[in-house]
């Protein structure tokens, strides 16, 4: 799952915040950013914070040079996001870690709350390649919901009808982000049917670039139990590698 | 880049030792990684050097579990000091180090006195030119931060090292006693050619949510690190100034231009940059500018210069 990227700091403009649902909102902004894939991340600086906060892309626009954000109000670094106003500068590190790898196979897209953000992203990019696909999202609360898939769940879980959607839809492949605990279990159904998961996870991270060794999972290679980092060596793994806790 | 103004040369009176330095800042262990993970952001040879992440004779999977707190104005780590071990780091990193001229000081920890004993005649072997010697590391269940906080075993610690290796050994110190003065002066005496510090304060994290009718609890113990401990490190660092001859490089907290005068108004040789790699991957080349700017400016001819006007 190896992309080429140049990693480096970048400043973005403001073009536009926006409440997009319940505690949610979209950042939009100008970059000179030239490349970023679906699933890959980046690093806000936020003045009031001492860490960096990393976010899914959620749209890239090389045309018009923007790149789209969605994230839910935590604390500290989101409320000084969510108080940018059009025109404000923001130095961000991008793009950083590895997104997915696109197969040309029927898909399966499953996004959970604001982890639908590099779904939307991807959605996209496997709309343009022509490659068939099926978006299905889930959220707590009506409040909550971002609009984009073919299906959403609203109060439940997100996989509920999942068995009966993959086999409807002759899913060969799936793509998630969602919480931990969804994707542990997308995952042990997918690996099940033999049906192929990457999945995109989220962890605390510091540096963002893979040398701090702060936001390590546990994956399986070659027979051993190693470990890696969700900043570099992902954010996108196999459901299969993943060695849950 | 016209930095050449910031050289210096880290020098143990006593035995002749030294070191030289491009410039006085260094990457800190465990925030540089191993050779050139940076080099996407900086020109590594426009550094002083890199300590390398902590390198242990076998390798280390590290803590497990959450390994993150972040506090205001710092962060707390529980690394655990994951690391490819000794083979791993001559076989792989050095070759990295030494093709792309990268300085840097190889950080070692161990548990026993032989760990420690073994991981200088590798360094010694393969001619490495400085170490850092961590007996400081607080997340570690055995040795390391035990060395650290007996005078008595620190010295012992020092000399069995000093015995093994020739190079220049810098011996990096916790800031979790009571007693810096006696640690520094038990390294000196050793055979240290220089001390560094501080490395991180013990810290606890604590996130309390209410949810429903509940309490949920979450606990993070290890290193303190971040601006908010640079008050302590400047203490530690002039209590080390007074009590040893050696040079010393400071750390803990460092983030901007004045932090460098701060720490060089208590006596400060050289500098660490450590958690603010997070944020600014470039600073320890923007911070090296900013001097060079500021010596340019006011006529400082070099860095012994300026580093003398302010302490003195």
């Amino acid at each position: 799952m190896t992309l080429e990227s140049t990693k480096n700091i970048h400043k973005g403009i403001i073009k536009n915040v926006e409440k997009i649902a319940f505690n949610t909102y979209a950042i939009e902004f100008f970059s000179n950013l030239n490349r970023v894939f679906p699933g890959q991340f980046i690093s806000i600086y936020c003045p009031n914070t001492v860490l960096r906060r990393p976010f899914s892309v959620m749209d890239f626009d090389e045309n018009k040079n923007t790149l789209k954000i969605i994230f839910k109000l935590k604390g500290e670094g989101t409320d000084y996001l969510r108080n940018l106003k059009e025109g404000n500068n923001i130095d961000f590190l991008a793009p950083l870690g590895n997104g997915f790898n696109i197969k040309k196979q029927k898909a399966l897209l499953v996004g959970a709350g604001v982890g639908i953000a590099p779904i939307l992203f991807l959605r996209k990019v496997l709309n343009e390649r022509n490659i068939e696909n099926y978006f299905i999202s889930g959220f707590k609360t009506e409040q909550e919901v971002i609009k984009g898939a073919d299906k959403t769940f609203v109060g439940g879980s997100v996989l509920d009808e999942i068995e009966n959607i993959i086999k409807e839809n002759n899913i060969e492949i799936i793509y998630s982000c969602a919480p931990m605990i969804v994707l542990r279990k997308l995952s042990e159904i997918a690996n099940r049917l033999s049906i192929p998961v990457q999945i995109a996870l989220e962890k605390v991270m510091a540096c963002s670039i893979g040398v701090c060794r702060g936001c390590i999972i546990k994956i399986s290679k070659d027979n051993d139990i190693v470990n890696a980092s969700v900043c570099k060596d992902g954010p996108v793994f196999l459901g299969s590698e993943v060695v849950w806790d | 880049m016209g930095l050449e103004k910031l050289k210096t040369v880290l020098k143990n009176e006593k035995t002749g030792h030294t070191l030289e330095l491009k410039t006085p800042i260094i990457g800190a262990s465990g925030t540089y990684g191993y050779n050139s993970e940076f080099e996407d952001f900086i020109d590594l040879n426009c550094l002083g050097a890199i300590s390398t992440k902590g390198i242990t004779l076998e390798k280390r999977p590290g803590n497990s579990g959450e390994r993150l707190f972040e506090v205001k104005g710092g962060l707390i780590n529980r690394i655990g000091l994951e690391n490819v071990g000794i083979d791993a780091f001559i076989e792989e990193k050095l070759p990295v180090l030494t093709e792309k001229k990268i300085d840097f000081l190889l950080n070692i920890a161990g548990s026993t006195i032989e760990d420690y004993e073994k991981l200088a005649q590798i360094a010694n072997e393969n001619n490495i030119k400085a170490i850092e010697v961590n007996v400081s590391c607080p997340n570690v269940k055995q040795g390391c931060l035990e060395f650290g906080l007996n005078p008595n075993a620190l010295f012992e610690l020092t000399r069995k090292i000093r015995m093994n290796y020739d190079g220049f050994l810098v011996v990096k110190l916790s800031p979790n006693t009571q007693d810096i003065r006696a640690l520094a002066t038990a390294a000196e005496q050793g055979g240290a050619d220089c001390i560094s510090a501080i490395n991180t304060l013990r810290g606890l994290g604590v996130k309390v949510d209410f949810v429903g009718d509940k309490f949920i609890k979450k606990t993070v113990q290890g290193g303190l690190s971040g601006s908010c401990i640079k008050p302590v490190a400047l203490y530690m660092v002039n209590q080390i100034k007074q009590s040893v001859k050696i040079p010393v490089i400071a750390m803990g907290g460092i983030a901007s231009l004045n932090d460098l005068f701060e720490f060089m108004a208590v006596g400060a040789d050289a500098f660490q940059i450590g958690t603010s790699n997070f944020i600014d991957p470039k600073i320890c080349f923007n911070l090296a500018v900013k001097l060079k700017d500021f010596m340019d400016k006011n006529n400082f001819k070099d860095f012994n210069e300026l580093k003398g006007a302010i302490f003195e």
